[in-house]
């Protein structure tokens, strides 16, 4: 082995195209055992693994097509896949040898033979490959079978409809009930990929198709059983029991190897309490969740980051999963910084009074550490501590003052911003600490600190003493501050005008302020509400003093999770890109088909509340193309573009529909506007859900683009789409 | 749900290998290419980019997810709502492939067998994305190891071991591959001989825990895992059975175990794939009726630490809690950013010590780390170990970590003190080798 070490290595040097041919073509002659020609191939191949062009060799190397050496084939094979798609006048050349191999001796030789023709959508060979691959369907060996399964979804995206014609659908949909759990799953994968796509067959699956399924589940590779246990998601339960009873046979995968066939088997599990009635039951697997999860935690970074996204999604929703095991996402000193911030997210969610002690201690404990992005969220998140948890308020304060005191500018602005938010959420008891925090007035240089600092000297002006010497001071720079700050200053400066009317620096501060926010300021914000102030003291004072100091609504952390029907459609997509960037996907991934809980009687009622209802948008299925820099490649596959665009969805429905409407059922949704799922307390996520629970969504224009004045923590729920209420 | 392709760079981010994109434009890898690499040169320190990268600039939104072995990054580019679970599961499956062929994944291995691994990577991952066939077993008769072709070739050499008796008729031959897949087992080949059948299982524990500044633990977790290797002939139907099966919670196995057969009787029943497999990952938590729910965490560090300016002074003492041998006990202590260097001297003290041990310790600082390391090969269970010094900093309050990481192997011991009870065969008649052993290792946070 370590002789051919340097010998190979060679391969790699940028090849010549004419020293190939000529090697080629020596190789004609005098060829024992085809090692010459062996030899040019695989330095051929080499070449194309780089991105070299060998495209001009096409003519030569398939000469080579007929060689009987599995080796060499398959380099020739691996060539026209490469390259097939750009000699469209060529490739009639290779059809003979293609329609030899698909009548092979040898499956592998088939196998490869109908893959190879399925990568090529020019014409002639999809024609020739239709009746090749019908035959390879049935073919007696499981490996042709299980790779004409993929084919065919292939032969769908060149031409759904034509494919739907020739009736590979149906095809593919009788290899569901193949005795070869391979093979099942791979026609499953096969028509999952139809059923996603826009413009595809709807793939859906009734109980008998989905018990059969699951039997095969055993027998399957692991990416098998990820393939067939996604699938369950395309089906829905009627009755709760149907639901239960698939969920009883799920959950013996949480004990699988692989982590995509964990999370995946938590999706499914997720997706059928949707439509469960046994509360024990629903209980019972959000326990056996758990531990499958931490599990995850002991793998590679990459990974626990995947999981933990999940997880954080997962808490939201059931809230007693992992209630107890906030240990687990504890910190350690060289974990990656994206797993940290994770894992501080999950900390926060799933602290409670019983053991915001020991999140508090560890929290600290993260502050003290070195990355500044870290320490930062770790120090806002002892300030939604306090918000959250009311019992550990009083440690979170002493902890931030402690913070304070470290002078480190950072930490300092941090513990300012969160400190703000605590005095939001408790009036009147913390307001003691307030001459702590002015002693760090110099180190605030970021916007959001210097706004919340304001807020809090204009809120509280008749607590300090020298409140108008403070903001005097900070003045100053007004016309060089960011929007937010000036917003705050402005309110701020009223608020002490009403607060102390009689001190003449207050006078004239609050008219040089309304004067630099109506004259000098280009911002119509800022200038509206400037003027807005000045007429309000101008004609009342007395009303203005009552709406600028009203009474602000206590914030609460409630409206921390996400909007319950967003939960639930999210987590349709648990462990894909969706909830790793907590989205939806069909909002940022083109072409993805979004996913939502279908009705059906045994959804649960609030569940059904909040559903989200599915618009399968009519746009035109599209290759995704990148207009990047560097060559594109010159001709495209005729994709299924404009001219199948407007074909109104699936012919083939009707077909299916008339026949074997137990395999694949393609009804859109159901009419039975189902009552018959009666109201039980799901005393799991806090009941029905509250829709506005944005604590100022009513608050309108008072103190609507304050921006100072949104908490962080509390993103509401309910404001549209945003969804990104996370520390992440 | 499927995986564009797969790309290999190696380490100054050039690619070595890419899988076909043939349904993509030609742009398409390099744009994940260039993403990943623009993400790398913009992270602050290493291992601090996000694994999934979002690759949404253009008109086109993908995820490229990556993992770094060797100075490599094996990245699979993902577009559509996939999981990207799947992503990391098939590169993990992939290079465990590439292990398992080549010995050492290397940048020089895979350019000096890129034609091995192009064809492991078609195997594999099916042109569309769809992995394929990653159980090692059914590869290894459609794609022949470096090994075997090398083996071929000298046709006279003795066999290597380890590696089983395919079959080979007639090397490339006409029913080479149909073997593989109609075997009734996804996990195992059919037909295996070996002269002499064996089975060994090497239980390995390893506790992650932190401890806290005041010397109390704060999570110890043992995490267990059945490694086995089998060189057994047929299809051979294996039971085991423990003593104390219920010390393992949270159990996940390999696809050849009967669940069925684990819930009901608490016995592993398996038909297992040749060659090494892992049977079973599990959890070891201590009984309940403790009131402490962690596992002790098997030795005590003292640290004293005194911070200057520009600099600091430390005294750390070890002391181990168990009866038997601790080896390759490895102090990891991140001095800071600024720090310039480190001045240490090593003691040992208690009863049964008798030199001075500088023969079982030493230190090092890695100046470029940053890392002081202190290293003890083997650690007795009475007496205990001093690591006294100073380190130097270019600023005046240095940051150094506030947490030791330590690391420890301790052969022949385990944690939950998991024991078999006895392994049946059942289905074939050979007489088998059979060998269990155990290795505990731990790596602990120990914070001050």
């Amino acid at each position: 082995m370590s002789t051919q070490h340097g010998q190979d290595a060679k391969f790699f040097q940028r090849g010549k195209i004419e020293e190939f041919r000529a090697e080629l073509q020596a190789a004609e002659a005098k060829d024992k055992k085809f090692q010459k020609r062996k030899t040019v191939l695989k330095k051929i191949v080499a070449n194309i693994t780089m991105g070299n062009d060998m495209s001009p060799l096409f003519h030569d190397v398939i000469q080579c097509i007929g060689t009987p050496l599995l080796e060499i084939k398959k380099m020739v094979y691996l060539f026209l896949v490469s390259y097939g798609r750009s000699k469209p006048d060529q490739i009639h050349l290779v059809i003979p040898s293609f329609l030899q191999d698909c009548n092979d001796r040898n499956p592998l030789i088939r196998a490869l033979a109908i893959r190879t023709m399925s990568y090529i959508p020019i014409p002639v060979v999809t024609e020739a490959l239709t009746d090749q691959l019908r035959h390879c369907l049935k073919d007696r060996d499981p490996y042709v079978r299980k790779t004409a399964a993929i084919c065919v979804a292939k032969v769908y995206t060149a031409d759904p409809r034509k494919a739907e014609r020739k009736g590979f659908v149906e095809l593919l949909r009788d290899m569901l009930i193949d005795e070869n759990a391979t093979v099942v799953s791979n026609a499953v994968a096969a028509l999952s990929e139809i059923g996603d796509r826009q413009d595809g067959v709807i793939f859906k699956l009734n109980l008998t198709i989905a018990n059969k399924l699951l039997s095969a589940l055993g027998e399957s590779s692991e990416w098998g059983q990820i393939y067939i246990l996604d699938s369950l998601l395309r089906y829905v339960p009627e009755q709760h029991a149907d639901a239960e009873m698939m969920a009883e046979r799920v959950i013996v995968q949480l004990q699988h190897a692989n982590s995509a066939v964990v999370l995946t088997t938590i999706k499914v599990l997720l997706y059928l309490m949707n439509y469960m009635g046994d509360r024990r039951l629903i209980d019972y697997i959000c326990r056996k969740m758990g531990p499958p999860l931490v599990t995850l935690l002991s793998s590679g970074p990459e990974v626990q980051y995947v999981a933990l996204r999940n997880i954080l999604l997962i808490i939201q929703r059931r809230p007693t999963v992992l209630k107890n095991d906030v240990k687990a996402f504890f910190c350690k000193y060289n974990d990656p910084i994206y797993v940290k911030l994770a894992k501080l997210e999950i900390m926060y969610r799933l602290a409670r009074e019983e053991n915001a002690r020991e999140v508090l201690a560890e929290l600290e404990e993260y502050a003290s550490e070195v990355d500044v992005d870290f320490v930062r969220k770790a120090v806002r998140s002892i300030g939604r501590l306090a918000i959250k948890v009311e019992p550990a308020a009083d440690k979170c304060i002493e902890s931030l003052l402690k913070l304070i005191e470290t002078k480190v500018t950072y930490v300092v602005q941090e513990a300012v911003i969160v400190t703000k938010d605590i005095f939001r959420r408790y009036p009147g008891k913390y307001e003691g600490i307030i001459p702590k925090i002015c002693e760090n007035l110099d180190a605030l240089d970021e916007p959001e600190a210097k706004a919340a600092m304001v807020w809090i000297l204009g809120q509280f002006a008749d607590k300090i003493d020298n409140a108008e010497e403070l903001l005097d001071d900070l003045v100053y720079s007004f016309l060089d501050e960011p929007a937010e700050v000036q917003l705050a200053h402005l309110t701020a400066v009223v608020k002490l005008f009403i607060y102390k009317s009689q001190s003449e620096v207050t006078k004239a501060l609050v008219h040089k302020v309304l004067k630099w926010a109506t004259e000098d300021i280009d911002n119509p914000d800022l200038r509206d509400r400037g003027f807005m102030y000045w007429r309000m003291l101008a004609m009342n004072p007395a009303v203005a003093a009552e709406i600028v100091l009203a009474e602000k609504p206590a914030i609460t952390t409630d409206s921390d999770r996400m909007d319950r029907g967003a939960l639930d459609q999210l987590l349709l997509h648990t462990g894909t890109l969706g909830s790793i960037y907590h989205k939806n996907p069909e909002t940022f991934i083109r072409n993805a088909a979004g996913r939502a809980l279908i009705d059906s009687p045994a959804l649960n009622t609030n569940s059904r509340a909040v559903l989200v209802s599915l618009a399968r948008p009519q746009l035109p299925p599209m290759a995704i193309s990148v207009s990047g820099p560097g060559p594109v490649e010159p001709t495209r596959p005729p994709q299924p573009s404009e001219a199948t665009n407007n074909v109104p969805l699936p012919t083939i429905m009707e077909s299916s529909r008339s026949d074997e409407r137990d395999l694949l059922d393609v009804e859109g949704d159901d009419g039975a506007g189902g009552d018959s799922g009666e109201g039980y307390p799901e005393g799991d996520d806090d009941g029905p859900v509250t829709k506005a629970a944005d604590p100022y969504a009513s608050l309108g224009g008072a103190f609507g683009g304050y921006v100072t004045d949104v908490p962080q923590p509390v993103t509401g729920g309910s404001r549209g789409g945003d969804l990104d209420d996370l520390l992440l | 749900m499927a995986i564009d392709g797969l790309i290999i760079l190696d380490p100054t981010g050039r690619p070595i290998i890419q899988s076909s994109y043939t349904t993509y434009p030609a742009a398409y890898p390099l744009l994940h290419i260039e993403a990943l690499n623009n993400a790398l040169a913009k992270a602050p320190r290493e291992g601090s980019v996000d694994p999934v990268i979002y690759v949404g600039e253009l008109s086109c939104s993908s995820a490229c997810c990556h993992v770094e072995v060797g100075g490599m990054r094996f990245l699979a580019t993902i577009s559509g709502d996939v999981d990207p679970l799947i992503a990391f599961a098939f590169l993990d499956a992939f290079i465990e492939i590439l292990q398992d062929y080549f010995g050492v994944v290397s940048v020089a291995t895979l350019k000096d067998n890129f034609d091995i691994v192009y064809q492991l990577l078609e195997e594999t991952l099916d042109s569309s994305g769809h992995p394929l066939t990653t159980s090692p077993n059914l590869l290894s008769d459609i794609v022949l190891s470096p090994s075997l072709i090398s083996k071929l070739l000298a046709s006279v050499s003795p066999a290597t071991p380890g590696v089983p008796s395919v079959r080979q008729g007639g090397s490339f031959g006409s029913n080479g591959a149909s073997g593989a897949f109609t075997s009734p087992i996804p996990w195992r080949k059919a037909g295996v001989r070996h002269n002499h059948n064996e089975i060994l299982f090497d239980v390995v524990e390893e506790m992650r825990g932190i401890v806290g500044k005041n010397g109390t633990t704060l999570v110890s977790n043992v995490f267990g895992k059945i490694e086995s290797n089998s060189k057994l002939s047929g299809t051979p139907d294996l039971t085991l059975t423990f003593t104390n099966p219920n010390v393992m919670t949270d159990c996940a196995f390999h696809p050849c175990v009967r669940l069925q057969k684990w819930t009901r009787d608490n016995a592993l029943s398996f038909v297992p794939p040749e060659g090494r497999f892992i049977l079973a990952d599990y959890q070891y938590r201590p009984p309940q009726s403790a009131l402490v729910s962690n596992v002790p965490i098997p030795l005590s560090l003292k640290a004293n630490m005194d911070m200057g300016e520009f600099g600091g002074t430390f005294a750390l003492t070890l002391t181990s809690r168990l009866i038997k041998v601790m080896e390759n006990l490895e102090l990891k202590f991140y001095l800071g950013e600024d720090a310039t260097s480190a001045q240490c001297t090593l003691s040992s003290a208690g009863s049964s010590v008798g030199s001075v041990g500088s023969a079982d310790g030493s230190w090092s600082f890695n100046s470029r780390t940053k890392m002081l390391q202190w290293e003890i090969l083997n650690m007795r269970s009475s007496g205990s170990w001093i690591l006294r010094g100073s380190w130097t900093s270019k600023i005046k309050a240095p940051r150094p970590a506030h947490a030791f990481q330590i690391h420890f192997e301790i052969p022949s011991y385990s944690f939950s003190s998991l024991k078999v009870d006895q392994l049946r065969l059942s289905s074939e008649t050979y007489k088998m080798y059979k060998g269990v052993r155990m290795r505990s290792k731990g790596s602990i946070e120990w914070r001050w």
